[in-house]
């Protein structure tokens, strides 16, 4: 329908617009000046190393990481056996069941994070680390059942009866048969609960507290303070980070297929 | 035939909800024999065969097995084997290990395990194949697989579903053979669930032909093929002109005619095959309203006060053209009695 | 499918219950906050909500945002697919591979980009003063031009895959039966193009939509206390004065509006069709 110049325009400006602020970024945080400007003045690598030397920047990309695994694995945990029950039993109340665990999903998650903030840390008194680790696994858990439901919906369910004719019990069954042909799944859903967890600011916003900071906001909080391209260099290594996530994803699994 | 009931279903019963999907089946299956469920879908057949793998529980009823009650076993305490219509191989396992599946589970090792997969490989052919995946086999292939990896549990029953149905026709034979030989060899009790009478007729010992979740008819294959017990039965495996008897006479469109002969006691109703009709002679006259052609025969559509008949003539006779009046007898003493006219 | 009911709730019920009380309890004890205002439910935070010119305009403002947001990716979209549908196979996967990759990565990195170029010394001032455009600096950031930018670089790879897959499960041929019928270029788009695709126009446009309303980083940092939206209100409302009541009408809106664009385009979708 489009002509190949045309088409090449098109992709050309499409990339320019997704892609290039990025590699505006990248340059940035080898700029040699003390502010951000581009082009960048002069280069070197002040910036990149600086960002490693920030003591809070080292501190809240600890609690993303720490959160990002153990929320996402979580999730997992909670998930995979509700996916499992939605997609093989005949539950009752199952679509109100598969709402409430993708509610998280279609609530913005700046309510998400003063709802729990307002009715469920403050009320109970929950420690800061462990209401930011309850949100995030809410906040997984939909892409979590979403990508396995997903995999499982593509997996026979024949194959667990023919397991447990064999001999094996319907748990040996789950583990032995289903485990297995579900695992590109289940490691997607692993990779973009990481990613979303993360990556995510709104519902951290109300949850964090002095001293304890995710990434995200750390990043934000600082950016207002000043005005140097540390920012843009660990923007740069966050990116670079995503992408050879993403990368690797993909050459062992194929994510695209999952997300 | 040893112990009549080495299998036997008693009164079984399975429903969900208000639908009854088997209901009050009373069925006994030798040692050795190779039986097929035989109906159209929704009839049962499969919910029957499911409830005898353990993977469906029976609302009431009992399941005996070799002197056994394991009603209430589970489907992995069975001993009973299952080929999924669609093979349910385990696409991550080589065909070795979806073999070596069960004797593993059963804790066999090493040399043991080897040898028994190797055997249960070679006794369907497949010796060359085992360290493939199940994604690179074909069709039959995979049901070969699937077979070996039952069997090599030495099951005391091996079920079967549509076992020929996914296959071509020429592998259909071949598989055909194939269960026979198997079935030969190991003495293994079978049954196997098929809405194809062809299917029925050619390789099982005795067929048991299920309708509404129960029992129409149980018989061989000739039983069933020229007595069939019900109007049914009789539509199902091929007759084509099938009549009410009451009174000795024929309930036709055109009321009741009366025949020549005298039909069996207890008959309500008589159905010919088209093979049965008696063409160019007889009482009764019709117009030929289509002609096709089947080989060795010819088949005639004809219309007449009984209503539409078919009938087969030899297909080296003269053709008879559309509109031709023909003459024909439907011959009592030919026609397969019907007990039931449900 | 098993029949044992017990254990299927077994199975599933952890993840409910975890749901449920982290998520959806909080979040109806919230919202309820703004219908029951002084022991008794009344409409009352709300008339007090739109009373406020400033709560009309963040209102009008965000709407707008969105409905511009979702309007020029739609277009931008339908042009991008169609030279990725148009690619070779494999061309065509690194193309996907590209749009998607913005996605994984830290919409704070990607937001602060624009930051970068946007900026008094950034690249877009130099360049227009370098052309002769204009001899002093342009004020780019903190504008709502800025955000309509941020929100559009964030959600536009959503839009353009939906219609992707949209257009490669287009029944095919049918363009060029079309065009051998004597269709020109438009009525083609129009009338068979339009209509198959409609419901990935439905599900880019609700994604695009619902993430530009409810964003929260773009609006903070290239909109600043300038140019508030709902999402950067809220959280004023909450830090600032403590106002929950107000936070709890500002989420009942935004859910509100997520919702209601899903219903909206799915009606004018089918509107669309019928004609």
């Amino acid at each position: 329908m489009t002509s190949s110049l045309t088409r090449s325009v098109v992709l050309a400006l499409l990339l320019l617009f997704l892609v290039g602020p990025f590699i505006v970024i990248i340059a940035a945080s080898f700029s040699g000046g003390d502010t951000l400007a581009f082009p960048p003045q002069g280069f070197s690598l002040q910036w990149v190393v600086k960002v490693f030397m920030v003591q809070s920047f080292r501190s809240s990309f600890a609690l993303s990481m720490f959160l990002a695994v153990f929320a996402t694995f979580a999730a997992l945990v909670l998930g995979i056996p509700a996916s499992y029950a939605l997609a093989r039993y005949r539950i009752p109340f199952g679509e109100t069941v598969r709402t409430v665990v993708s509610s998280p999903i279609i609530v913005p998650g700046i309510i998400v994070g003063l709802a729990l903030l307002r009715y469920l840390v403050v009320p109970f008194r929950i420690d800061v680390i462990l209401a930011l680790f309850l949100a995030h696994t809410a906040l997984v858990l939909p892409y979590a059942v979403r990508v396995v439901s997903a995999s499982l919906d593509n997996l026979r369910s024949d194959i667990e009866e023919a397991a447990v004719l064999l001999g094996s019990s319907r748990l040996g069954a789950f583990f032995r048969v289903v485990m297995p042909n579900i695992r590109g799944g289940i490691l997607a859903a692993f990779i973009l609960g990481f990613v979303t967890s993360f990556n995510q600011v709104p519902v951290s916003l109300f949850l964090s507290g002095p001293g304890v900071q995710t990434l995200p906001i750390d990043m934000l909080g600082y950016m207002e303070r000043t005005y140097d391209p540390s920012v843009a260099a660990l923007s740069s290594l966050l990116a670079f980070m995503s992408i050879g996530i993403v990368f690797l994803a993909e050459r062992f699994i194929g994510f695209s297929r999952y997300v | 035939m040893s112990d009549p009931a080495y299998l036997s279903l008693e009164q079984l019963t399975l429903a969900y909800g208000d639908t009854v999907a088997v209901d009050r089946l009373d069925l006994s299956i030798a040692q050795g024999e190779l039986i097929a469920l035989l109906g159209p879908s929704g009839c049962g057949k499969t919910t029957t065969m499911r409830a005898i793998a353990g993977l469906l529980s029976p609302s009431s009823g009992r399941i005996r097995l070799d002197g056994r009650d394991i009603t209430r076993v589970g489907a992995n305490k069975r001993a009973v084997g299952l080929v999924f219509q669609s093979y349910a191989l385990f696409p991550h396992l080589t065909v070795f290990e979806n073999v070596a599946f069960g004797l593993r589970l059963k804790g066999l090792r090493g040399q043991d395990l080897e040898s028994r997969v190797r055997s249960g490989l070679e006794s369907v052919g497949l010796s060359s194949f085992s360290g493939r995946k199940p994604a690179e086999l074909s069709g039959g292939q995979q049901q070969r697989v699937a077979l070996a990896r039952s069997m090599v549990m030495e099951p005391k029953v091996l079920l079967l579903d549509e076992p020929l149905s996914n296959l071509d026709a020429r592998l259909r034979l071949e598989m055909r053979t194939e269960l026979q030989r198997v079935q030969k060899e190991t003495g293994v009790t079978m049954i196997f669930v098929t809405h194809d009478q062809g299917e029925a007729l050619a390789l099982a010992d005795r067929i048991v032909v299920m309708l509404n979740g129960g029992v129409e008819q149980i018989g061989t294959p000739e039983e069933i093929y020229n007595r069939p017990g019900s109007r049914f039965v009789a539509d199902f495996v091929g007759f084509e002109n099938i009549f009410r008897l009451d009174d000795g006479k024929l309930i036709t469109e055109a009321g009741p005619i009366a025949i020549e002969g005298t039909p069996p006691d207890g008959a309500t109703g008589l159905a010919w095959r088209p093979a049965m009709v008696e063409l160019d002679r007889g009482p009764f006259e019709g117009s030929v309203r289509g002609v096709s052609f089947a080989g060795g025969t010819r088949e005639y559509l004809l219309d007449t006060p009984l209503g539409p008949i078919k009938a087969e003539a030899d297909a080296s006779l003269p053709v008879h053209d559309l509109g031709a009046r023909l003459r024909f007898a439907l011959p009592v003493e030919r026609a397969a009695p019907l007990v039931r006219f449900g | 499918m098993f029949q044992n009911r017990a254990e299927g709730l077994a199975l599933a019920l952890p993840a409910a219950i975890f749901a449920a009380i982290v998520f959806v309890l909080p979040v109806i004890i919230l919202l309820s906050g703004g219908l029951h205002v002084g022991g008794h439910w009344s409409g009352e935070a709300y008339i007090r909500f739109f009373g406020g010119s400033l709560n009309r305009l963040v209102l009008w403002r965000t709407l707008e945002l969105g409905v511009l947001v979702t309007l020029v990716a739609a277009v931008v979209g339908y042009a991008s697919a169609f030279a990725i549908v148009g690619l070779s196979a494999s061309a065509k996967g690194r193309m996907i591979g590209l749009v998607v990759l913005p996605l994984m990565i830290s919409p704070v990195a990607r937001t602060y980009a624009w930051f970068v170029i946007l900026g008094r010394t950034g690249m877009v001032n130099k360049a227009l003063i370098l052309v002769g455009l204009t001899d002093r600096p342009v004020r780019f950031l903190f504008t709502e031009t800025a955000v309509f930018i941020g929100l559009l670089q964030l959600f536009l790879p959503l839009m353009v895959i939906s219609l992707v897959s949209a257009l490669e499960n287009m029944p095919r041929d049918v363009v060029p039966a079309a065009r051998v019928l004597g269709a020109n270029w438009l009525q083609i788009f129009f009338k068979v193009v339009l209509p198959l695709t409609r419901e990935g126009l439905v599900i880019g446009g609700t994604l695009v939509f619902t993430g530009a309303v409810t964003a929260y980083i773009t609006p903070a940092i290239l909109g600043g206390s300038k140019v508030l939206t709902l999402v950067t209100l809220l959280y004023q409302r909450v830090t600032i004065a403590n106002d929950l009541v107000s936070a709890s009408v500002i989420a009942l809106l935004l859910i509100v509006m997520s919702f209601g664009a899903n219903l909206l385009l799915k009606r004018l979708a089918t509107a669309r069709n019928r004609t």
